[in-house]
């Protein structure tokens, strides 16, 4: 429901990618909108696929106005042929999110006056929760405009741009029917002294209506360069708040890192109330924004990072390598990588490891465009946040009672835990929270039954 | 005894810096692996050391040797260079990331052995902790840096600043520090007017604190560096180049350490040119008859300054 994302830019020159999306969580470049659409960036989700210095880019489009508004100008680092150009499956995104996102799981508390089950019950018998979803050429000449290239794919008209200086760049635009957020021009103008190409593209009204579609589907782009960042400062010219980006990093080798700002973890492995169950993404909202402010508004968070080959517990199944393929992996068809069956049932995706990246961002904190890099670092880390269901059975042991008065101190734990991730009112947090039934006798009675 | 010599006030320092790292940077620093790379260094400092004396001892006439039993703490902490040493497995610590023991061992032994096989009349030429670094990412699979974990916060450049100021005011290499980020500063801040990027751009890059520590701690080290003043200038200024150019025209997020490495063997053909007395750490850099053992193993000690 949201409005739109965008993405992402990669290798060897550069890649800067410019979006705007009108709302809901994301990162990116701007869209331009060719009627005063209202449009604010508000959740962008970029997939990248990168190994050495070659990269499959794909932007997610969750263009919430009239398709034939949506407009997308995005720095790239080569002029890109229309054979590098794809229109992705809108599937992969969310299959990609389910699979790396942020996830509850229960446990649930055995009788304690039955130790033999008391006991299993410490091996990891996690019941999966649901997780969070989570003009002409002579014209162009003397603008100093350059249309490298010029295609159709899919619903998308697309337009490479190459333009000597910005005011040129936007006077093309302009005449071509997009129109520029103010402030635009200045930002345009280091992309291009930095020699970057311009992926413009808009909606083919009657190919979209042909598709049937009703939605916009991501668009892919494939290049090769060493450039492997995000230019996040277009997305921002007409952003009101701050914005949502959320990247996934698809390497054959470990854990991707932004390497001009700080990586940190997203809290993770709390115990918390049981009620969070119900309202899930009311407390990951406020517990990321929480940390957001505690960092100072100036990290990226890391979500999740995971060999794709498996999860545990997996709040979706792990992609298949259908599936990876169209999420832009390309280096599993190499013979080499195939031609180990008996792995797959074990790891049907390994060299595949998968890193979300969550950042929010503001013009004030994020001077610069993001850069990243791919690491060696193989640690497994995801958001995962635990409820542990007291057992509610009658207890008559002595073990039961201490179990029943130790409930208690566990509650006020929790309660304490999550007042401290998400900021809430303790007070509030207690009043949802079941009274432990302490069934504790009066001390006398330990005497005078 | 103790914080007698600048490098124990580099050891507080780095040591600090590494508890910090852990406490408030969120880093997957992992313990063992710290462990693994301080027990390397020391144990190849101290087998190295061991080597080279016995080499030399074979050569010389090996008469006189009565004063040696100096059996104290700081005698075998100055005859080994467990100091320099040290300095170098905390830089590693700091700096290097890796995902195994061996990674690590690899970083730590060649970071040492650099200072006894790089060396050109008796001065090495690789800063240790740097050569151990770029031995691991060359060598290895599984070693990266992450030179964005420091954030840019200004109380650390304060931090760095102060620490590197106290050292460097005692060393006397303040002009290395100074002409490097000076000639780096400059170009960025051409580049940045150049580009139209406004200079939030600029300072968020210049406070980068990997930046900083590198500046302030690992290029600074006055045994591996030219001993003149002009050729340290000129030294430092070339890294400075070359760390703008790789960064900006390569994209290398690493690239002050590959710089560094780089231009190390520089040195010696600065030396040539300019020549100075050779820095050393002990108060009586001249060396008579008498002291010339105690003065051997000081030198070997010196060796290592910062190794971060």
């Amino acid at each position: 429901m949201k409005l739109f994302r965008i993405g992402k830019t990669l290798v060897i020159t550069l890649l800067a990618v410019i979006c705007f999306a009108p709302t809901a969580w994301g990162f990116c470049g701007f869209y331009v909108a060719k009627a005063d659409t209202k449009l604010y960036n508000k959740a962008s989700q970029v997939v990248i696929a990168r190994d050495r210095d070659r990269t499959i880019l794909t932007m997610a489009n969750d263009y919430q106005g009239d398709v034939k508004d949506f407009a997308l100008v995005v720095p790239v680092p080569t002029v890109l042929q229309k054979e590098q150009v794809h229109v992705g499956d809108p599937k992969i995104i969310e299959r990609l999110d389910a699979f790396s996102a942020p996830r509850l799981v229960e446990y649930f508390d055995e009788d304690p006056c039955n130790p033999v089950m008391y006991e299993r019950l410490a091996a990891p018998a996690a019941a999966p929760a649901s997780g969070a979803a989570r003009a002409s050429r002579d014209e162009d000449n003397s603008l100093g405009v350059t249309v490298e290239a010029r295609f159709n794919v899919g619903e998308y008209d697309i337009v490479i741009l190459s333009a000597k200086e910005s005011n040129g760049l936007e006077t093309w635009l302009n005449r071509n029917g997009y129109k520029i957020p103010q402030g635009a021009k200045q930002l345009l103008q280091p992309y291009i002294r930095q020699n970057m190409k311009f992926f413009v593209a808009k909606v083919n009204l009657k190919e979209f209506q042909n598709s049937g579609s009703q939605f916009l589907r991501p668009l892919q782009m494939a290049y090769e360069s060493p450039k492997f960042m995000l230019p996040i400062r277009l997305g921002m010219i007409n952003a009101t708040t701050e914005q949502d980006l959320i990247v996934y990093v698809l390497s054959p080798k470990g854990q991707a890192e932004v390497t001009n700002y700080r990586t940190v973890k997203v809290p993770s492995d709390a115990e918390i109330p049981v009620f969070v169950k119900n309202e899930f993404s009311d407390f990951y909202k406020s517990m990321f924004q929480t940390s957001y402010t505690r960092e100072d508004k100036k990290v990226a968070f890391l979500e999740y990072a995971w060999d794709m080959g498996s999860c545990d517990p997996c709040s979706a199944e792990p992609l298949n390598r259908e599936e990876l393929r169209k999420a832009g992996v390309f280096w599993l068809d190499s013979g080499s990588h195939e031609s180990a069956p008996f792995r797959r049932s074990i790891a049907p995706s390994n060299d595949v490891f998968i890193t979300r990246l969550h950042v929010r961002y503001t013009r004030d904190k994020f001077p610069e465009d993001l850069v990243f890099q791919e690491t060696s670092n193989n640690q497994n880390f995801q958001g995962r946040y635990v409820l542990r269901h007291p057992f509610t059975g009658d207890v008559k042991c002595q073990a039961g009672q201490q179990y029943k008065k130790s409930l208690t101190r566990r509650f006020e734990q929790e309660a304490q835990t999550l007042a401290k991730l998400t900021g809430w009112n303790i007070q509030d947090i207690r009043k949802k929270m079941p009274v432990a039934q302490s069934n504790s006798r009066p001390w006398w009675q330990n005497i005078f039954p | 005894m103790l914080l007698k010599d600048v490098r124990d006030y580099q050891i507080l320092f780095l040591s600090l810096f590494l508890f910090l790292g852990i406490w408030t940077r969120d880093w997957t620093l992992r313990p063992d692996l710290i462990l693994v790379v301080m027990i390397t260094c020391l144990v190849t400092q101290s087998l190295a050391v061991s080597i080279k004396q016995n080499l030399f001892n074979l050569l010389p006439v090996q008469d006189n040797c009565p004063n040696e039993i100096d059996s104290g703490l700081t005698n075998v902490l100055a005859k080994l260079s467990l100091r320099s040493a040290l300095i170098t497995a905390l830089g590693l610590s700091l700096l290097l990331r890796a995902d195994s023991y061996s990674t690590m061992i690899l970083a730590g032994s060649f970071a040492i052995i650099s200072k006894f096989i790089f060396n050109f009349r008796n001065k090495h030429f690789f800063n240790p902790a740097n050569f151990g670094i770029i031995a691991a990412l060359i060598l290895t699979k599984d070693a990266w840096v992450s030179p964005g974990q420091w954030g840019d916060e200004w109380w650390y450049a304060l931090l760095f600043a102060g620490t590197g100021g106290t050292i460097l005011k005692r060393v006397g290499r303040w002009d290395t520090t100074a002409a490097f980020l000076g000639s780096y500063a400059f170009l960025e801040a051409i580049r940045n007017i150049w580009l139209g990027w406004t200079w939030d751009v600029f300072l968020h890059r210049l406070m980068s604190g990997s930046l900083l520590l590198f500046a302030l701690f690992m290029i600074t080290d006055p045994r591996s560096i030219p001993n003149a003043r002009i050729g340290r200038l000129v030294w430092a200024v070339s890294i400075g180049c070359l760390t703008f150019l790789l960064r900006n025209q390569f994209f290398v997020s690493t690239a002050v350490f590959w710089a560094l490495f780089a231009l190390a063997p520089l040195t010696i053909f600065l030396d040539f040119i300019w020549t100075a007395p050779r820095f050393s750490w002990g108060e009586n850099p001249s060396p008579t008859f008498s002291n010339l053992v105690i003065n051997k193993s000081e030198e070997i000690e010196s060796e290592t300054y910062l190794q971060a």
